[in-house]
């Protein structure tokens, strides 16, 4: 029986034979090397039995040398359970439908889990979610990266120190930590300030310590600008000296020195200059990747844009856990433009100020301010204008030094 | 040369204990009550029909008789066959 195990699932039909002796057409068949099984004589002239579906085509054969007429009368086994299924429209179309549905349901978005953070705070960030996009509902694979998400979030609520993004499937989890403003109640220890730059002194706020220099002042680097030691007028006498010594006081002196400093900046700029921009006209597209394979979905064509900055966003499609081989490519065409722009003398000079001034207040930090600048010598080499620029700027020159006690 | 053969063959049977279907190229008959007879080694069929069915063998046929006779399954050299059985004969050419 080892031979007519499988036939359920390769499909097997039976026949009926009609015929004068139709046994002995089984028996041809089994001579042939055929296997029959389940043979049955209804009538003299009439008898049935199994074949395999795929010894159907030897049967034919066959029956071009004997003279029985053959009648298939039942198909069995899975080839025609799948044949029924495939005729069945609807039940193929609910099929596909569902599979669909399952995609389009692992590619949104369920839920936006925020954990770490007070109420309030939470509030915050997934209101800032909400404007980039990400919340329940949306498409993953329209979400920018964790990363970016990350960077982004910190940038914007300014109360969190740190937050970590993490995809897990159709949930997106953030965990923040807040940002704790601490109050400086460190105790200082005696100190003096001095000078960190020689400038003159424009306006002096001492709020603890005695001043040492005035307003119009030059100062060098480390002049003491305001001293730590209170009472100090006492040590005029070598006597006194000693009796005075529980007298004289000595405090973290604190204030703001503002000072005029200046600068001496070389920059160069050049006449000509060139630059991209963009125009503000773009279009999408959307593909389907498998492999090499690209499939457009949507945007065909290409737009008549000289010249085209690409952006191209690629994110897998997901199946339940799965990650597809296939990917979902959204690409942005932006037009944009070359400009070109001859600049005369002046305005390069005074473009070249800006810069100067633009790097200068970043190498300061944000507390000075640039009041003034001259050009101190100016020339043209190369399609370029070399400038030698004189800047002034009011800054804050105190520095805090410990005073040591051995003093 | 065939005579030969023919005497040998017995004797093979005898002292080096051969299986006598295989050697003497005899039908096996595998009787299971009276429900099954398993036949290998037949030549073909020469009829069959609900209560007979017909083997040609060797030397003649082997014909069993019986009711409600279905063939199980059909092999180039084996036939299974199921049904009653009443009787099995050795019918010579």
């Amino acid at each position: 029986m080892k031979q007519i195990q499988d036939s359920y699932l390769t499909g097997y039909v039976t026949i009926l034979v009609t015929g004068e002796k139709p046994e002995l057409f089984f028996q041809h068949c089994t001579s042939a090397g055929l296997t029959v099984w389940n043979v049955r004589k209804k009538a003299p002239n009439r008898c049935e039995g199994n074949i395999r579906l795929r010894d159907i085509k030897y049967i034919r054969k066959l029956n071009k040398k004997t003279n029985y007429k053959l009648k298939f009368i039942d198909r069995k086994g899975y080839p025609f359970l799948l044949r029924r299924f495939i005729r069945r429209k609807e039940l193929l179309l609910g099929v596909l439908l569902s599979f669909f549905l399952i995609l389009f349901l692992s590619n949104i978005l369920w839920e936006v889990k925020i954990t770490g953070v007070p109420k309030d705070i939470e509030e915050k960030i997934s209101k800032q979610l909400q404007s980039d996009g990400i919340h329940p509902g949306a498409w993953i694979f329209s979400l920018k990266s964790p990363n970016e998400i990350q960077q982004k979030l910190v940038k914007d609520v300014p109360e969190l120190l740190w937050v970590g993004v993490e995809q897990k499937g159709t949930t997106f989890s953030l965990e923040g930590v807040e940002k704790i403003i601490v109050e400086e109640e460190e105790p200082l220890g005696p100190r003096d300030l001095i000078a960190t730059k020689k400038g003159i002194i424009k306006k002096m706020y001492v709020s603890n310590g005695l001043p040492k220099v005035q307003v119009n002042d030059y100062v060098k680097p480390g002049d003491k600008l305001v001293s730590g030691v209170i009472n100090e007028s006492s040590t005029d006498d070598n006597n006194e000296e000693e009796e005075e010594k529980g007298k004289k006081e000595l405090v973290a002196a604190d204030g703001e020195i503002i000072a005029t400093t200046w600068y001496e900046v070389n920059v160069t700029a050049p006449l000509q200059t060139s630059h991209e921009s963009l125009t503000g006209n773009n279009e999408k597209k959307f593909f389907l990747k498998a492999g090499k394979f690209q499939l457009p979905v949507w945007g065909f064509g290409t737009p008549e844009y000289k010249h085209i900055h690409r952006e191209i966003n690629e994110s897998p499609i997901k199946f339940l856990k799965w990650e597809l081989p296939v990917h979902f490519i959204e690409t942005t065409l932006n037009e944009k433009t070359y400009t070109k722009v001859e600049r005369s003398q002046k305005e390069a000079v005074n473009a070249g100020i800006e810069q100067a001034k633009k790097e200068l207040a970043l190498q300061l930090g944000p507390d000075a301010v640039i009041v003034s600048e001259k050009v101190l010598h100016e020339t043209i080499e190369n399609g370029k204008v070399i400038l030698n620029l004189y800047i002034n700027v009011e800054e804050n020159i105190a520095k805090a030094q410990p005073l040591t006690q051995g003093d | 040369m065939k005579k030969l053969q023919q005497g040998i063959r017995p004797w093979l049977i005898k002292y080096l204990a051969l299986p006598s279907d295989i050697v003497l190229e005899l039908p096996r008959i595998t009787i299971i009550g009276q429900l099954h007879v398993y036949i290998e080694n037949h030549k073909g069929l020469a009829t069959y029909s609900e209560t007979e069915l017909k083997l040609k063998v060797n030397k003649g046929f082997i014909q069993i008789n019986g009711s409600s006779f279905v063939l199980k399954m059909m092999l180039p050299e084996e036939i299974l066959l199921e049904g009653t059985i009443q009787e099995v004969k050795f019918v010579p050419e």
